[in-house]
């Protein structure tokens, strides 16, 4: 199998911060892997070198076998139209439609002046397409329904059905659950895997929930500090690798007071 | 300690109460303000403020114009002709206005400029950025009486010299707030749609713009109805509209014809008004949805 994502040593520095730390993995395409590990953990910041909005400082990364340093702006742009990205706070336009907030998730592979009619006129595949999506995450019935109307739960499956609307090879998802109540959280995360079962796309999500990312993820990748301190199967992590992932050593609870 | 630091602010706000009250009475001794200037000099003066005030409890209900003809519609009529006038002037002047103010919003905005960008790009941006808001500036710091004048100097007396004398002014203004309402747009949803592809046009044009339009459109019918009483005060100028028959029944001490005009301006501005607060609570109602 090719691989999703190839790093090698990359680090991420935002001026001091290191974010990310000398991290080398390999995602192969079609992997579920969730991103486990405390807040700070660098867990975003991966996410987001993984969708090329952020570059490393050092190391390479290489997404769908393309090596990021190499590409131009608009090679980069392309690339990722290819790779979904849900984040954290969903980026939904409030004042717009479920159907104009979905609609968008093509934009990267149509024209600036496509996407406009799109808002205003869409065409009748596309509504048809869309429509067949929200019935897929359960909202079908809010197609004309503007986003701030909705409830948090309702929100965050318009999101899902943008990213699935863009049909990317790769999906991202940023703590896709932080703003739902647990039930819900659950249902959200057996949506994703199943649907990147279904559809064959490549789910890296990032999650604080760790009975979730045990239960829905064949591997999981703990983070801590920048730096990747487990990578496996979830049977495999013994309580001690987890104690040493959230529990705090005394630095960090000094800085914490 | 924070007792001291109270009582020092308290000491330094009063010394600048002091210097407030002090520079006003110097400008009212340089400008020849007295008390005494404040009572009429004479009987006549009185007696005309007091008809004046008078009137405003009976304002006519027909003309004080002897020489008026007969056949001439009635004073409520051309008072309600001389509101319509108003509304055009003020809806052709914002319908000028808005649109110019997009444009010079968009290139006095930033949240557009794609990144990264060259030094090069990044100095025409600014470039671009800075003269527009320059032009905005100095669009808006000409008060549209004086725009009118110019105007009217220029082109003479028409309509349309009314309509862009409201247009220049009102659209530095709207621009300037277009612009900083869309710079103050979350950019969550830019940034979702960039790290999917879109581009930095196509991001603003489908994200942040359609973000930001609620509130263009609740400032525009603000500035509609600021623009409905610069339309009337034009008239002062020699424009058509109501402002114009107020200036003609004031000079002819036509007092009770003046307040007949007032009352009639008053109810559309009051009208106007409601009607905003209206379309403003149906626009805003997302705002509540999307924090609960």
């Amino acid at each position: 199998m090719s691989s999703a994502f190839e790093l090698n040593g990359v680090t991420c520095r935002f001026g001091d911060l290191v974010a990310i730390d000398k991290v080398s993995l390999s995602i192969a395409e079609g992997e579920q892997v969730a991103f486990i590990g405390p807040s700070g953990s660098g867990k975003t910041t991966l996410i987001r070198l993984l969708n090329t909005t952020a570059v490393p400082s050092d190391g390479s990364l290489s997404v769908l076998g393309y090596i990021i340093a190499d590409q131009s702006v608009e090679s980069l742009r392309v690339l990722r139209s290819r790779v979904g990205t849900m984040p954290q706070h969903l980026g939904l336009v409030e004042n717009l439609t479920a159907i104009q907030n979905v609609i968008l998730g093509r934009g990267g592979q149509r024209t600036t002046l496509r996407s406009i009619r799109d808002l205003i006129i869409p065409s009748r595949s596309d509504t048809e397409k869309i429509h067949q999506l929200l019935r897929r995450v359960g909202i079908e019935e809010k197609l004309f329904t503007m986003v701030s109307k909705l409830s948090g739960g309702q929100k965050q499956r318009v999101a899902i059905a943008r990213a699935l609307f863009q049909e990317p090879e790769i999906l991202l998802a940023d703590e896709p659950v932080s703003a739902v109540d647990p039930a819900r959280a659950r249902d959200s995360v057996r949506l994703l895997t199943e649907l990147s079962g279904e559809l064959g796309f490549t789910l890296c999500v990032s999650l604080h929930h760790l009975e979730l990312a045990k239960e829905f993820f064949p591997r999981l990748i703990g983070l801590r500090q920048g730096r990747v301190v487990f990578d496996g199967a979830p049977d495999s992590l013994k309580d001690r690798e987890l104690e040493s992932l959230y529990e705090l050593t005394a630095d960090e609870m000094m800085a914490d007071a | 300690m924070a007792m001291n630091s109270t009582i020092g602010k308290w000491g330094r706000r009063r010394w600048i109460v002091l210097g407030i009250v002090i520079l006003f009475l110097l400008c009212a001794k340089s400008l020849g303000l007295t008390p005494a200037g404040l009572v009429p000099p004479d009987e006549t003066r009185w007696e005309r403020a007091g008809a004046f005030f008078k009137a405003a409890l009976s304002p006519a209900m027909d003309y004080q114009d002897e020489n008026v003809p007969e056949d001439a519609p009635p004073i409520w009529f051309k008072g309600l002709y001389g509101l319509l006038l108003t509304l055009k002037f003020a809806f052709g002047g914002m319908s000028l206005a808005v649109p110019l103010a997009l444009i010079m919003g968009f290139f006095g905005s930033s949240s557009w400029w794609p990144e990264p960008r060259g030094w090069f790009l990044d100095l025409f941006l600014r470039g671009i950025y800075f003269a527009f808001r320059f032009l905005m500036s100095l669009l808006r710091s000409i008060h549209e009486l004086i725009w009118a004048l110019l105007i009217l100097s220029a082109f003479g007396l028409s309509p349309l010299a009314g309509m862009i004398a409201l247009a220049l002014p009102f659209s530095g203004t709207l621009g300037k707030v277009f612009s900083e309402l869309i710079d103050e747009e979350s950019r969550d949803a830019a940034a979702a749609l960039k790290a999917i592809g879109h581009r930095p046009l196509q991001t603003f044009f489908v994200g942040t713009l359609p973000a930001a339009l609620p509130n263009l459109i609740t400032y525009s019918l603000y500035r509609f109805e600021c623009a409905l009483r610069s339309s009337a005060v034009l008239g002062f100028v020699g424009i058509e509209t109501i402002g114009l028959y107020i200036e003609l029944s004031h000079e002819e001490f036509y007092y009770n014809e003046v307040w007949t005009y007032f009352y009639l301006l008053l109810a559309l501005i009051v009208l106007v008004d409601f009607w905003g607060a209206g379309v403003r609570a149906r626009l805003n109602s997302h705002k509540g949805a999307c924090e609960a």
